[in-house]
This record gives structure tokens, sequence and C-alpha cells, in this order.
């Protein structure tokens, strides 16, 4: 069943869109992270402007997010005063973002940068996390403790010591550690330009972040990526309504409703599976679309023409 | 049937009258297509007339827009746009019927009605060599086809008899928003004897144009009401499955 969108200016199978909307709420519900990084590329790839996938899937990032977070909020699993710095570096970053991603369509570059830095981030942390589930398997089969070679947090010690040095330090009573307000902000400004650019969450960075930079205790960090993530997305998603008019309502719509359904199913799955297997099946995943851009980025293109229509 | 039924209309309002003021003469079923959640292409139906000897020429030229065609590049393996070319206030449609015999070639005094998709012209603005910009038209020409923008090959004209034809023009499922102009020539020896030209309008209608109307009026509002919906789908789902599906 087909439905024409308003703004995409498309037809689109309406059953896929409800799939993939269920995909990456199942994938919020169950790794904490917005499911964008799924959904952008799909929607570029079925043919929606890619302008209108990113404000879109952004749009459908907000519902997936808050719906985790209500579940983590339950649990007391948020830290608010923390959430509240990432939310401002992020709601800078994400507004600077959205100036540069006009600024590369209308150079005719954002898809090249889109792609470029799907791969390089993606495949960062995709690696990364392969490593560290090889390794744990390891530990588990033969008994060894690698853990102890590889301490993650060591290879930040350098960053670590030289942003105890920063002013306007505070003390974050649910998190209990006492550090320079810069360091959230800084980081979510720089997850916060890649928001806008990839139409993604951004937990996936936000994350990894907060454990080895900020060195937040791992039960808050989820819920806390979470309450950020919900700001940024709105801000992200408003901004290109207003000044792209590239937000299409009737696609986000589906997404929104099927990524929420989405994403209560993918909670209460995790509750009954193995966590570490779920890691890696996610690492697994993040690979593959890695190299999906990849591919796109160094592969002979079929015709190496190819045409933009401006509105 | 809604066509055949104004195709009879139309035989019996010709038929009526006894000589043409016209050596032409056309209609067809519908002036307007309507955008709506269920569009998935549309097809228009033209009839016609001619009391005179020639040749029918008709055209269909759709909306025109700005397109930019880009090339592109290799470094270090990776692909990226490099020349590109912007063709300002192009045929966003083309599509050309005709009853000259396949592969005769329209008049070249015709070309500048721009009959025949290797006529029409563009206006391109590059810095690029003359050379370069006939590459990227050809090109341009090309991918048009692909998206079924443009029709790759003049179609023939059916004749029920030796006065009547009729066409199908299909439009396609991504048909860019606007005015089309659907133009019938009748040619003799070079010269048109008779010229006819027929609007049809390609509009969002219902709940699409409201909604294209309004993100574009009150983008603030829009931009609110997307975010807040979101929020409250979240919140509207979470209860029902905390409610009715247990851990």
């Amino acid at each position: 069943m087909q439905i024409y969108l308003p703004i995409a200016e498309i037809p689109v199978n309406i059953f896929l869109i409800l799939f993939l909307g269920l995909v990456t709420g199942f994938l919020a519900g169950m790794f904490g992270i917005g499911g964008g990084f799924l959904a952008t590329p799909f929607l570029i790839f079925i043919g929606v402007p890619s302008a209108v996938s990113v404000a879109t899937s952004t749009n459908q990032i907000i519902s997936a997010s808050f719906s985790g977070l209500l579940a983590h909020f339950k649990k007391g699993n948020v830290d608010i005063k923390m959430g509240i710095f990432l939310a401002i570096g992020g709601i800078i970053g994400s507004s600077f973002g959205v100036t540069i991603f006009r600024v590369l369509q209308n150079a005719g570059q954002i898809d090249l940068v889109i792609a470029i830095t799907y791969v390089i981030f993606l495949g960062a942390i995709s690696l990364t996390m392969l490593s560290d589930s090889f390794r744990n398997f390891i530990d588990k089969k033969f008994g060894m403790d690698w853990h102890h070679h590889y301490d993650n947090k060591l290879k930040f010690e350098w960053l670590i010591r030289r942003i105890e040095k920063l002013p306007a330090k505070t003390y974050f009573t649910k998190s209990e550690i006492y550090i320079s307000i810069l360091v959230p902000i800084a980081i979510s400004f720089g997850i916060g330009i890649l928001v806008s650019l990839m139409g993604i969450g951004g937990g996936f960075l936000m994350i990894p972040a907060m454990i080895y930079i900020l060195q937040m205790p791992s039960h808050l960090v989820v819920g806390t990526s979470l309450f950020q993530i919900v700001f940024i997305a709105s801000n992200a998603t408003f901004l290109q309504a207003v000044a792209g008019n590239n937000v299409d309502i009737v696609l986000a719509v589906l997404m929104i409703i099927s990524s929420a359904i989405g994403a209560q199913i993918g909670s209460r799955i995790a509750y009954r599976v193995d966590a570490q297997a779920t890691r890696t099946f996610l690492a697994l995943l993040l690979v593959a679309i890695c190299i999906k851009m990849m591919i796109q980025l160094f592969t002979t293109p079929e015709n190496i023409y190819s045409l933009d229509i401006l509105k | 049937m809604k066509f055949l039924l104004s195709f009879f209309t139309f035989l019996f309002f010709i038929l009526s009258e006894n000589s043409f003021c016209s050596p032409l003469i056309s209609g067809i079923s519908s002036n307007e297509i309507k955008v709506n959640t269920e569009f998935a292409g549309a097809q228009i139906l033209l009839f016609g007339a001619k009391s005179d000897a020639g040749n029918v020429v008709i055209t269909i030229r759709g909306p025109r827009k700005d397109f930019i065609v880009n090339k592109k590049e290799n470094i270090l393996g990776v692909w990226y746009n490099g020349e590109r070319v912007k063709f300002k206030q192009a045929l966003g449609f083309y599509s050309l019927f005709s009853t000259f015999n396949h592969g005769q070639l329209i008049e070249d005094s015709l070309s500048e009605y721009e009959l025949g998709k290797n006529n029409i012209k563009f206006n391109v603005s590059s810095k690029l060599s003359p050379t370069k910009i006939n590459e990227f038209r050809l090109k341009m020409v090309e991918l048009m086809e692909e998206k079924k923008y443009y029709e790759s090959q003049p179609k023939n004209i059916n004749f029920l008899d030796e006065t009547l034809f009729k066409i199908m023009i299909d439009f396609p499922a991504n048909i860019l928003l606007g005015t089309y102009i659907v133009e019938i020539y009748l040619v003799n020896n070079g010269t048109i004897l008779s010229y006819q030209s027929i609007p049809i309008f390609v509009e969002q209608v219902g709940i699409n144009s409201k909604i294209t109307n309004f993100s574009r009026d009150h983008s603030f509002i829009y931009g609110l009401i997307a975010v807040v919906l979101a929020i409250l789908v979240a919140l509207i789902t979470n209860y029902f499955f905390v409610k009715f599906v247990k851990k």
C-alpha cells in the first residue's frame, strides 16, 4: 500500500515505513539508542530526499528516546543536572549543525559528508564494541582476565588529567563526580553537530563519552543520555522545520507510532535476553551499516552523474 | 468510464457541427491532477480531430524548476560530487507524440518550438567549456528520462479513422507539482497550420495540500506540533503498555 508524502513529494510503501519504525524503536528500547543511524540511511535509500530523511528521523528519535526515558525515570536512573548541561551544549551544537547542513547541501556535498561521518564514527564505535565482546567471550571461555591489561579508562588518562585543570567546576550529586561544566557542554556540542548532520540521536557516541571522559556511574549513563537526546532532537526537528521546511509530518507520524511500539517491545525483551549477546548483535549491526556506507564511498557509482531538483 | 463518457460527448459535439472553424480541435479528459495521499501516478486522455492534411504533433511540457547535474569524481578512492551544472528554470516534464513516421525527423524549421527532446532549450549557468556543458546537457536529458520526467522516444498517435485521434498521457508517481501545458500542432511542409494549447494543473489536494501549506505558512507552529506529537505518542504508548502488557 502506497502513501504519498506531502513534503517529500514521493509515494512510499506504508508497511515498509511502519516496519522500519518498529525495528528502530525496538533497537531504541533494547539498547537505549535512538536508532537514527539505521532509519536515516534507509529513508535515503528508498528515495526520500536526504534533507527530509535527516529531519524526519530526528523527529522519530524524540519519541523513541522519550519512551526509553520514561522507564529510566521510574527507576531513578537519570542525573538531571548533568542532563541539563549536556542539553545546553547539544542545543547549541545541533543549531550549529543545521546551519552546516544547509551550507553542505548548497555545495552538493551533503551526501559525501553524511557517508564519511557514518563510516568514521560507526566504524570506531562498532570495532571497539566488537573487541570488547570478543574479550568478554574469551574471558568467560578460558577464564583469562584481559580487562586488566586493556583498561579503556587508562587510555583517556591524559585527557582526564587535563580536564581536572579546567575552571567552573561543580559537584554532580547524583553521579557523585566533581567536574568542570565545560566538559559536558563541549562533548554534547560536538555530538549535537553530528545529530543535525547525520539524523541520529548520538547515543552511541554519548554513552562511551559519559563512561570514559565524564566517568559517570554506568547505571546512570543510558537514562541521562536519553534525557539530553530528547532536548537535542527536539531542537534539531524544530529548526529543520522552521529553517528548511524539511520535516514530513506524515512520514514522521508513521515512524513515531511504530517506533514507540517497537521501543516498548524492545525494552521488555531486553530483560529476558543475555546482555552480552545483544551488545555483540548491536556491534555487528553497526559494522554492517558502516560497511554499506564504505561501499557507497569507494565503489564506482552505477551512474557517475546525478540529478538534484531544487525546490 | 469517465473517459469514455467525455469522449462520446466530444464526438457528438464535433459531429453535430457541419464544418470546423479550425482545422484542428481537441480536448482532454481532465484539466487537473489531484495529488492526494493515495496518489500513484495518473493518466489523462487527449482526443481530437483534424480536417486538413498534415501531421499532428502533441507536446506536454511540465513546470519549470531549477535542476543541478552533478558529476562524481574520485579522490584517493572516494567518490564525491565534482563538476556540477545548474539548469535554471528547465522543463520538469517533457513528452512528445506525433504522426511523423518512426525515424523521420521533425522539420528543422520547427526546432524553435522545442519539438523533440534534442531541441529542448536549457538556460545553463556554469563556467565550464561549451563541450563540457553539452555533455552535461545530454546527461540532464538522460537523468530526466530515468526519472520518467522526459519521454525518451516520440510516441505514435492513434487514429480511429481519417480525422479522429486519441492519445494517453502518462504522469509518473514522482510527478513535479505545477502547471503543465499540452500543445497540439498541425504541421504541413514545415509550417504550422493550426495550434491549440490546454493547461493541466497538478496540485496537492485534501489533507496533503493543507499540510504543505501549513508547514510553509506557519513553520514555527508546525515545528512545535512535530515535537509535541512525538512526545505525546510516546506517553500514550507507554501508558497502554504499562497498563495492558506486563513486564
